[in-house]
């Protein structure tokens, strides 16, 4: 990119911290309940999801002594949340764990009083296995499906939604983000089997011609439509590989398909994406703020805190490092 | 409040079902008026009432193909309105893509029924109840709901008409996937899956059945659907106050025998009629609006004989 290509990145950069500024951090701030967590739209009940899209944002965000009982009654709400076997539950009238125990131990692994929390949040990640790809599964498939539906590989195992289902896309890279950026103390012997299974999953699940979608890249033969949000959390999951053909082309993708982004959501996760791979913001693609200008990001609080962390100059929430909170 | 007990009732107890088909060459006709119509027929107890549109909107697309047209839920939006609702939400909770608000664009709702804000409910992302199902035709014991679905007085299910790679057809009753929050089961709802496709659907209806459907027929969808199917000109809308009574009919409308539709054929003893005699039918005949659907090696068998002769 040209140095005026510089400019109008940095530019639109700052644009939109002002925007994350002015309107968004607001919007989390007042949205959050009495009991320290947020739901995922105001005036709706506290999820550990929503609750640790905000706090990565405001702690990512604010630097304000003042406003730092913010976050800190967030943590405070997911410490709580937390279930008797490690895991979170995906609300609180559910009593079983779910995809958001990696989110959880994402945010609480920047506090060293939690680790106990994390480290029984991380062995509760190691030991669920998704059900789709246990091997009597898979010869059981084999011998009776009369047509195969899906070609990719179900020996290669990651997370699911939720315990005992099928791996997808979204959750296993959280998992990867999360087991990446533990301490290895507290990391269960399993985990670096676990994490090589999964990478070896999110590569086999690539759409032809680069991204992801949920986790389907073929059915039936036809090829699936690659989607941002699943595209970014996994190139952030392997991102320590950026020179696999995989990564490249999923790049690639992302790149030539920011500027067809209609939500706020996924262009704020593109940014994010895209700076983390260290390529530049394409010119003409739109802007938050325009987005914002439609339907408010339908008062979105994960959205509002990705739009947040995509105003960040540098990413270091992505790893739990507490450096850059304070 | 909607009453759950009125879902589950012996087919030989319930009364006759009445379903509308209505002849719609394109969108660009004055569906409002069509539907607004058609409503007429049934004297739908909504003055005053909480009214929740529920389409089916499965994902990016901005030659809507795959969901239903923003044209017919802004119509029946509209309708419901002149009927004397107090207020008529929309809400969805789509399967596999969490952006949601990237579907609305792509399809332009806001465009046709003013700014989402207060009008549009993420159905993902909705407080949720515990419900305990009262069938169990699947292995699920219990599902979390959107509070607002089980809040409001009543409740359309607007589906597309379409064919289903797994399940044969997606109409009214399968459209009901979309109230399974993904805030608690992810996305897409691999719960359900595991549980059976067939078997939730029951479930889901069981617990929360439409009280009426309106059946997006104008351009269908068939083949590999529910997304990556052939868009199929049908033209037709199909509405009714029994859901099974109109997928039924959808059914027929497609070429597809409803009895070889798993789910449709259980749906028929307790959650509404199957048989043709059992329905009354207003408008046009099944047989004057018949568009024959081509559906996957694998449901081969859900379609009716040309002549005599297997096709």
């Amino acid at each position: 990119m040209t140095p005026a290509g510089d400019n109008l990145d940095s530019q639109n950069l700052a644009t939109e911290s002002v925007f994350a500024a002015n309107f968004c951090l607001p919007l989390i701030r007042t949205a959050q309940n009495p009991d320290g967590g947020w739901g995922f739209q105001p005036g709706l009940r506290s999820r550990v999801e929503s609750t640790c899209w905000a706090v990565l944002a405001l702690r990512a965000q604010e630097s304000s002594a003042s406003l730092s009982d913010i976050p800190a009654r967030g943590l405070e709400f997911l410490r709580k949340a937390q279930l008797a076997d490690g895991s979170w539950p995906a609300s609180a009238e559910v009593n079983s764990g779910s995809w958001v125990t990696a989110l959880a131990c994402w945010v609480l692994a920047a506090d060293a009083r939690t680790r106990d929390a994390v480290a029984a949040g991380v062995k509760w990640i190691c030991n669920d296995w998704p059900r789709d790809s246990a091997t009597w599964r898979r010869w059981r498939a084999r011998l009776f499906s009369p047509r195969k539906i899906t070609e990719h590989n179900d020996s290669y195992r990651g997370w699911g939604w939720t315990p005992r289902t099928s791996s997808w896309v979204e959750p296993t890279s959280f998992a990867l983000i999360v087991l990446a950026s533990t301490p290895a103390q507290i990391l269960p012997k399993s985990a670096a089997r676990r994490r090589q299974l999964a990478r070896r999953m999110l590569y086999d699940r690539m759409c032809p011609g680069g991204g992801w979608n949920c986790g389907n890249p073929m059915v039936y033969g036809v090829p699936g439509e690659p989607l941002i949000v699943p595209t970014v959390w996994a190139l952030l999951a392997l991102r320590d590989a950026p020179k696999r053909p995989e990564f490249v082309m999923s790049l690639d993708w992302l790149e030539r398909n920011i500027g067809k982004a209609r939500g706020a959501g996924s262009l704020a996760l593109a940014r994010i994406g895209m700076e983390v791979a260290g390529r530049k913001w394409p010119q003409g693609a739109p802007t938050i703020a325009e987005m914002y200008g439609r339907n408010e990001f339908l008062q979105n609080i994960a959205v509002a805190s990705w739009v947040c962390l995509a105003a960040r100059q540098r990413h270091s929430w992505l790893t739990g490092n507490v450096a850059e909170f304070s | 409040m909607r009453r759950p007990d009125i879902a589950l009732v012996p087919s030989f107890q319930r009364a006759a079902s009445r379903v509308v088909i209505r002849r719609t060459a394109n969108y660009q006709q004055d569906l409002a008026a069509v539907i607004y119509e058609a409503l007429a027929v049934f004297d739908l107890p909504v003055k005053g009432k909480t009214v929740l549109l529920k389409p089916n909107l499965v994902g990016f697309d901005p030659l809507c193909e795959m969901n239903t047209h923003p044209y017919v839920i802004a119509a029946a939006r509209e309708s419901f309105l002149r009927l004397g609702a107090a207020q008529v939400l929309i809400g969805d909770g789509p399967a596999m893509d969490r952006d949601t608000e990237a579907i609305l664009e792509s399809v332009r709702l806001r465009e046709f029924t003013g700014p989402l804000g207060a009008n549009f409910v993420d159905l993902n992302l909705d407080d949720v109840k515990r419900v305990a199902l009262r069938t169990r035709a699947s292995r699920l014991k219990e599902l979390y709901l959107p509070k607002t679905v089980l809040g409001v007085d009543f409740l359309v299910s607007m589906p597309k008409l379409k064919t289903h790679h797994w399940a044969g057809v997606t109409l009214s009753l399968k459209n009901m996937f979309g109230i399974v929050p993904g805030g608690c089961y992810g996305w897409p709802k691999n719960v359900l899956h595991w549980a059976g496709i067939d078997n939730s659907i029951l479930d889901i209806n069981a617990a929360s059945r439409p009280d009426f459907a309106i059946v997006d027929g104008i351009v269908g969808m068939e083949g590999n659907g529910p997304i990556q199917g052939t868009p199929k000109p049908s033209g037709v809308l199909v509405l009714g106050d029994d859901p099974v009574a109109v997928d039924a009919t959808c059914c027929r409308v497609m070429g597809l025998r409803p009895e070889k539709v798993k789910y449709l054929n259980a749906a028929g003893t307790l959650l509404g009629h199957l048989d043709a005699a059992k329905i009354q039918q207003l408008g046009e005949r099944v047989e004057s609006v018949r568009t024959r659907f081509a559906v996957l090696d694998e449901f081969k068998e859900l379609r009716e004989p040309q002549g005599g002769v297997w096709n």
